[in-house]
């Protein structure tokens, strides 16, 4: 897999290579294991080295995860599948939900406190547990630091969506992690 | 859907506003509400914690060692297979530097000593490790006096929190062989390290790209100052105003 010219050599290590270790991180959290992460980067790479010509010049990070979050979504469309068909019941859901409106639930309001202390593995089991557009929107925003515009880029949806993701997501973690016992949320 | 509901919902804009997307003039009408509004106030609290607590557990893993190696195999990028991969990083900045020759200031100063060229590498290598500072600490009077032990004369640390750049700490670079004191900010999740080399000479254009990263140089009181980040150029150039704009 070496066709391609130096020039495009050159680009791919001044384009890609810097932000391998983001790539990584997106793709592990969306596959949810290392190995399968490292899978994904590897054949997210070479669709970038094939596709160097087409990047803008602009947002290198963000043209990077966009790409390898297509091949993390390729790779759960063959390996599971069943998490890319929750997206589709969950786009009802939020619609019908921003419809409606959102209400700041007084019922569940767990202390800060209990927030503040959860540990590494409660954190990471939680965020595991989160449908995959939520996942990858808190990933993006609170693990990477893409702003908003960003992550609208990269996950190809509207600002409006990447917020009302954002708040679920944040929303979901709070309750789960807020409490005594960890919550079952399968 | 529709994103012209959103910001009708005030939890919605309770996020923006800590993820720091909402103007000044919501962003002041939302701290009006809080303050009437305790719901929306311990909203606003738990997030925070969600936030902070997040960062304070779940750094970011580097990846395997042997990954990059196995990518620059793949397209065709040669290394030599005993370097870890920081190395490989840098040595690719050196590629694509020569190949692509677009920085006009590499005309100037060529070759693999270039103080640019060693700190991108130094920033890149801070970024892959689990740590991006020797010594972490947001508060410049603990950073500060850890340089005093290690260097001739420690560099100007001062406090830019309240512009938007909070300390993270400091590390030692080394050019040539000499060690370099290097302070460490953020931007949102952005780092900036910031070198400070006595004497010496900026880059030959004051702003430059080396490998995907912005590197801003200037000279204050004749030290060479060099910021390099993945932080927008303008973004770059704020920093380096509040910085000399700042009094230590």
């Amino acid at each position: 897999m070496s066709a391609g010219s130096d020039d495009d050599r050159a680009r791919f290590a001044s384009v890609v290579l810097p932000h391998l270790a983001d790539a990584y991180a997106l793709a592990r959290w969306l596959t949810g294991s290392r190995a399968d992460a490292e899978d994904v980067v590897q054949e997210a790479c070479l669709r970038a080295f094939r596709g160097i010509g087409g990047f803008g010049g602009v947002n290198a990070r963000a043209w990077v995860l966009t790409i390898v979050r297509h091949a993390a979504y390729s790779w759960l469309g063959k390996n599971r599948s069943a998490a890319l068909l929750m997206v589709d019941d969950l786009e009802a859901v939020e619609r019908r939900e921003l419809s409606h409106g959102v209400p700041v639930d007084q019922s569940e309001t767990p202390e800060m406190a209990m927030i503040a202390k959860a540990d590494a593995a409660r954190l990471e089991a939680a965020i595991a547990l989160l449908p995959v557009p939520f996942r990858e929107t808190l990933v993006l925003r609170d693990l990477q630091g893409l702003d908003y515009r960003e992550i609208a880029e990269v996950t190809k949806v509207p600002i409006g969506t990447v917020m009302s993701r954002l708040a679920r997501a944040r929303r979901r973690l709070i309750a789960s992690i807020g409490t005594d016992e960890p919550k079952d949320r399968s | 859907m529709s994103p012209s509901t959103a910001p009708d919902d005030p939890t919605l804009l309770v996020h923006a506003y800590l993820d720091g997307e909402l103007d000044p003039a919501h962003a002041l009408e939302l701290e009006r509400r809080f303050a009437s509004e305790p719901a929306l106030a311990a909203e606003r609290d738990r997030i925070a914690a969600l936030r902070q607590v997040i960062q304070q557990q779940l750094p970011r893993e580097a990846p395997p060692p042997g990954l990059a190696r196995r990518i620059e195999a793949a397209v065709g990028i040669r290394q030599a297979s005993s370097q870890p991969s920081w190395r490989a990083l840098a040595a690719s900045v050196l590629v694509a530097a020569f190949v692509g020759g677009g920085a006009s200031w590499l005309v100037l100063r060529p070759g693999p000593d270039s103080v640019a060229d060693t700190l991108v590498a130094g920033h890149m290598r801070a970024l892959m490790s689990s740590q991006p500072t020797d010594v972490a600490s947001s508060d410049r009077h603990t950073v500060k006096p850890w340089f005093n032990g290690r260097i001739p004369e420690a560099p100007r640390v001062v406090d830019l929190a309240a512009e938007g750049f909070p300390l993270v700490g400091g590390r030692i670079d080394v050019i040539g062989r000499a060690p370099v004191p290097t302070l460490v900010y953020r931007h949102r999740q952005h780092l900036i390290s910031l070198s400070a080399i006595p004497g010496g000479q900026g880059l030959a254009t004051p702003q430059g790209q080396i490998a995907g990263y912005n590197v801003l140089s200037w000279i204050d009181n004749g030290i060479t100052y060099w910021a390099v980040s993945d932080l927008a150029a303008s973004d770059l150039d704020k920093f380096a105003k509040a910085f000399r704009a700042a009094s230590p």
